[in-house]
């Protein structure tokens, strides 16, 4: 029941995104849009490159699609409402998200293309860029909570949401949530205007369909994460918990989409620099900083 | 019995896709292979419900084999595979060790006193168990080849840095 | 029936899709989206996405009238896309070896509203039908050809061994371009679209499984590839390959001749024994032309990293081979500068018709991982050269006009300029000063129209809108009070811009020209360099001009000194007080050589011409863009890709003023 709810949850999610990003990109906001793009592209050819390496060219868009969700299955909507709240959730929703990286390094190398191999190699080459950054911050939130258990990490927030209590860990967090899931200003690996679509250029047709519906559900996943994590997830006055999961997640996938529109895209050396040279101490930081609350104020 | 079909369904594909490593000419498949077989293998901790170990496994695994396919592919020739390369050699001397090693295993699986099933624990319990065992007994060891490890990486980037300079 | 159309039977559904489908119009623009703002006309108002790579598009865009370089790359999108999908064209003559465009229209903002409404119409009705029409490039026809993996000199058209070393020779593809065996090798000429597979979906959905057994082919016919050697039935490799034999057949061809599997099995028996005479070109560099981002990544580890024991597999003992090592293998390949050459990839085109740069200029990268080793830039293949400008005297203003669509008013000017100085006439005040203003909302509107581009290539989509819409407005400008309500606005953009987060970091150091480069107009201003012809001629003095310059000579320089320019062109059209187009001067009586320079947006342009009989011999014809040319390896190479990319764009080459 609860999965059936989660994923009608996510799907709804994924709409309102791909709306959001529609606005965001053309200025127009169509509520019909997903609708009608999804169908067109249903309908068109779903080309095969030339020389593709077939499995990796076909597994990945339903990776990328796997691996959003499972991360979904362990982030609670509510008190009651989480597909399986696992007792290493904190921990699993990293180990779901590494498979985004290698979903895309399939995109990239499956179509024999070199824009989309750069692309996926370009997030392959950032990984510990931003994959420390979304599993340090975890390890602090875990610390407060002291437990892996996700709806025990909201219950934690009763008192004050950790955006307040550790905010280094919820800017570095959510950055590299946005490098996750390869949004503006971090979206090296599709990177519109210098490899013309990157892993996605050479999709077409319903894989096409599938990836971008991928795309979506991780950024609902992702920001999900975040609220959960650091925004009390379903905690908050008046509304039904399930009201304040949905809206602390939209608000937070809006922000996430819009922030790219006003900033050209990082340098791939900047992202290694920042995230290796200031990123990484910033979290070690953090976790000093959340053990030296716990022991000495609490 | 669930938990053992799923145990050997993991199982398999592990060695499935261990094999794959080696049948495929491609360097990127062959990581990638090298990737699901340690996924699978983190499936069967899940599926013998040791969670912790289960997702870590499969969350370190994703990463560590996406580095080496980096390297696989920087430093191989033919990544793609295309020359259809073989990666067996040494065939009869793989043989012999391979029938020796299994013969080895499947004399401790079934010669050795595996002691009483320990009871059901509970995931966290297990996560708390795991934690005093890594901090209280083994503390010395884990601290030790942590450092160990730190200094050797320190080390070699030390190293690469001189001879660049050098150049 | 519309030309593209998907083959299918209508039914409900599909009517559906192909509704959807028309509301959904993305755009492929050739040239691209720049020439169409040039010409003031709003795409976005029409309701048409832009796509910067045919895949995702279903509409190819030609906008004006296109070079044939620029034809063959729009051939090679348009088979590239996938089905249904359309082409509308804007104000384009005759557009083979394209098919005929499903709607033309005018260059007007009305006109193509008008056209894409009718094509929506077209489209909902006639996106599936029962027939379609195949079309099909030469220039990205395939072959197979055999090469030695260590000797790439030796190619040749059937499989053998080398006669240098006694390797096997491993198969590679190859464009048949040159249409040497166009027809002979129908059996196996690949498509690049590689339609064949969506031919197969439709069959999918007649007739089950029809395309599982057409997999099962091409593996069958790997097999015959590699010799029924050893270890090579393996389905993975099969698959990986099995390039050729999946894609042997042409979307025509496939499916919807009968039961079709025999066929399929002797063209592939084709491509394993081709009979054709060997290639003489490398096909990678056609094939790849448009959008063509199929580039040997896999090909080029094909050429040039060749593992010896590959030849191990076709009749030599495995046991015979010594091994080879690594360092010996690779001694004579190039050597990248990080001394690792396994992902290298040669001659990847960005170009002509990339995202992130002026549509018609191609960049020629080799890659070495994500870094540049090696970056050549082209202009447009059929461009007019100075010899064909030759012609009587009256119509050479407007074939110079002609000649660059991105800045048509300077090319004018310069024509007039030449014409009247070989006459020996000075042009009266009042005409100059109105030339003054067209010359410099020209130059506004054109750095805007970089900026533009240069937003989309830095995923600054903020910029990218913004400075697009002012352009158009100010093209479509009429009076001054609309130019200086205009000029309000550009400093507002040039202020935020300047205040971005980011984008300095972003651009500092990127693009830094090498010491004792030769460089012009803005580019050189970016460097520190007073280089301004305007500032010696009289009515920029009267009106109080100044260069603008400033220091750096990065990417970040040449874009503060485009703002400001922006900024101060306003402000003199605002001075000149006019702004037509500069009229034809009167009484030309032919003396003797006429040279005339004029400061385009891009640097300054010199004509030199003789006038003899009431025709015009073009002595020299000195575009900026040319001289920069030579450049665009210096800012790119040793550089990562994006920053390569930046630099290039940070030059503003205009593909359209460069001879090729």
């Amino acid at each position: 029941m609860s999965a059936v709810l989660t994923v009608l949850m996510l799907l709804v999610g994924a709409y309102l995104v791909a709306v959001l990003e529609g606005w965001v990109s053309t200025g127009r906001l169509r509520p019909a849009g997903p609708i009608t793009s999804g169908l067109a592209l249903l309908g068109r050819e779903s080309v095969v490159p030339r020389q593709p390496d077939r499995i990796f060219f076909e597994v990945a868009p339903p990776l990328l699609l796997v691996a959003a969700l499972l991360a979904a299955a362990v982030l609670p909507l509510s008190p009651g409402l989480v597909v399986v709240d696992l007792a290493t959730g904190a921990l699993f929703v990293n180990a779901a998200l590494a498979y985004v990286m290698v979903a895309l390094v399939m995109a990239g190398w499956g179509p024999d293309g070199t824009y989309a191999m750069v692309g996926g190699f370009r997030f392959l080459g950032q990984l510990i860029a931003y994959s420390m950054l979304i599993v340090m911050p975890i390890t602090a939130v875990a610390m407060r909570a002291e437990s892996l258990f996700t709806t025990e990490v909201v219950e934690s927030q009763a008192v004050l949401p950790n955006a307040v209590y550790q905010p280094v860990g919820f800017v570095i967090f959510f950055l590299a949530a946005m490098g996750v899931a390869f949004l503006p200003p971090l979206d090296l690996p599709t990177a519109p205007g210098e490899l013309a679509g990157g892993v996605m250029a050479e999709y077409t047709g319903w894989r096409l369909a599938v990836m971008r519906l991928a795309r979506a559900v991780l950024v609902v996943t992702l920001a999900a994460a975040i609220s959960v994590f650091y925004l009390g997830g379903w905690l908050g006055p008046v509304l039904p918990p399930w009201a304040w999961s949905a809206l602390k997640t939209l608000l937070v996938a809006a922000a996430m989409l819009l922030a790219g529109r006003y900033v050209p895209r990082l340098r791939e050396t900047h992202v290694l620099e920042w995230g290796w040279k200031i990123g990484i101490p910033l979290a070690l930081f953090n976790i000093f900083y959340v053990g030296v609350l716990l022991l000495v104020v609490e | 019995m669930v938990q053992a079909v799923f145990t050997g369904f993991f199982g398999l594909a592990a060695i499935w896709f261990a094999v794959v490593v080696f049948r495929t000419s491609s360097m990127v498949r062959s990581a990638l292979a090298l990737l699901f077989s340690q996924a699978a293998i983190g499936g069967m901790f899940l599926a013998m419900q040791t969670e912790f170990l289960g997702v870590l496994q499969i969350m370190m695994m994703a990463t560590e084999m996406a580095i080496m396919a980096i390297f696989m592919v920087m430093y191989m020739m033919d990544p793609g595979g295309l020359g259809g390369m073989d990666m067996t050699h040494q065939k009869r001397a793989s043989q012999v060790a391979g029938a020796l090693g299994a013969l080895a295993a499947l004399a401790v699986a079934f010669f050795a006193g595996w002691g009483p099933i320990a009871p059901e624990v509970r995931p966290a319990e297990q996560v708390y168990g795991l934690g005093i065992e890594i901090m209280e007994r083994s503390m010395l060891i884990f601290e030790t080849a942590g450092v160990t490890i730190l200094t050797a990486m320190i080390a070699a980037t030390a190293i690469a840095i001189k001879r660049r300079g050098k150049e | 029936m519309i030309f593209g159309a998907r083959q299918a039977r209508p039914s409900f559904l599909r009517r559906l899709v192909a509704r959807a489908q028309s509301r959904e119009f993305s755009a492929f623009v050739v040239p691209g989206p720049e020439a169409v703002r040039v010409l003031g006309v709003d795409l976005d108002a029409t309701g048409l996405q832009i796509s910067g790579t045919p895949r995702h598009a279903s509409v190819l865009l030609l906008v004006g009238e296109l070079p044939l370089g620029l034809k063959k790359a729009a051939a090679v999108a348009y088979a590239q896309m996938p089905r249904p999908r359309a082409i509308l064209a804007v104000g384009t003559g005759d557009v083979s070896p394209l098919p005929e465009p499903n709607v033309s229209a005018g260059l007007r903002q009305e006109d193509v509203a008008a056209g894409v409404a009718e094509l929506r119409q077209l489209f909902a009705q006639s996106a599936f039908s029962p027939e379609v029409a195949d079309f099909d490039v030469d220039a990205i026809r395939t072959q197979t050809e055999y090469v030695c993996s260590m000797h790439p000199e030796v190619v040749r058209s059937e499989r053998g061994s080398c006669p240098i070393c006694g390797m096997e020779l491993v198969p590679r593809e190859a464009a048949g371009g040159d249409g040497h065996g166009a027809m002979d090798h129908a059996g196996h000429a690949t498509h690049h679209e590689d339609m064949d597979n969506g031919a197969q979906e439709h069959h999918d959905e007649d007739h089950g499984s029809r395309g599982d057994i057409d997999h099962g082919e091409a593996e069958h016919s790997t097999a015959a590839h590699s010799d029924g050697e050893e270890g090579r039935d393996d389905g993975h490799e099969a698959i990986e390959q099995g390039g050729h034999g999946q894609e042997s057949a042409s979307h025509g061809e496939h499916g919807h001749a009968g039961p079709g599997s025999t066929d399929h099995a002797s063209a592939d028996e084709g491509d394993a024994n081709p009979d054709g005479p060997g290639d003489s070109e490398h096909g990678a560099h056609s094939e790849h032309e448009g959008q063509g981002q199929h580039a040997g990544m896999e090909h080029g580890e094909h050429e040039d990293h060749e593992h010896a024991e590959h030849g191990g597999h076709g009749h030599m003992d495995h046991g015979d081979m010594d091994f080879m090592s690594m360092v010996e293998m690779t001694r004579d390949l190039p050597r990248s500068s990080d001394g690792l050459q396994m992902e290298w990839v040669e001659d990847a085109p960005f170009g002509p018709l990339f995202p992130g740069l002026p549509g018609g200029l191609t960049l020629m990268l080799t890659l070495d991982g994500d870094t540049v080793a090696r970056a050549e830039a082209e202009g447009i293949e059929g461009r007019p050269t100075a010899e064909d400008l030759a012609g009587p005297a009256e119509e050479l203003i407007g074939r110079l006009a002609r000649l660059d669509p991105l800045s048509p008013v300077a090319y004018r000017v310069l024509a007039l300029r030449a014409l009247e100085s070989a006459a020996g006439v000075e042009p009266e005040e009042r005409t100059a000063l109105a030339r003054v203003g067209a010359l410099e909302r020209e130059r506004a509107a054109s750095h805007l129209g970089w900026l533009s581009i240069f937003g989309h290539l830095l995923g600054y989509s903020w910029l990218e809108d913004r400075a697009g819409r002012l352009q158009i407005s100010l093209v479509r400008a009429a009076n001054a009070d609309e130019i200086t309500r205009l000029r309000v606005e550009a400093g507002r953009l040039s202020r935020r811009v300047e205040k971005t987060p980011l984008l300095r970091r972003k651009l500092k150091g990127v693009g830094l020209l090498p010491e004792g480069a030769e460089f012009l107009g803005p580019v050189a201003r970016a460097g520190g360099v007073v280089t301004d012809v305007r500032a010696d001629e009289e009515v920029y003095r009267t009106l109080g001009f100044e260069p603008v310059v400033r220091d750096g000579n990065d990417a970040l320089s040449r874009l503060k000194v485009r703002l400001a320019e922006i900024e101060q062109s306003l402000d003199l059209v605002g001075k000149a007080g006019e702004m037509t187009g500069p009229e034809p001067a009167t009484n030309m009586e032919p003396l003797h050589e006429g040279p005339a320079t004029v400061e385009t947006p891009r640097g300054v342009a010199i004509l030199r011409l003789r006038l003899g009989e009431g025709a015009v011999n073009i002595v020299e014809l000195d575009e900026p863009s040319a001289r920069h040319l030579g450049l665009v390896g210096g800012l790119a190479e040793q550089r990562e890709l994006a920053d390569a990319l930046v630099g290039v764009a940070s030059l503003d080459l205009s593909p359209w003023g460069i001879a090729r």
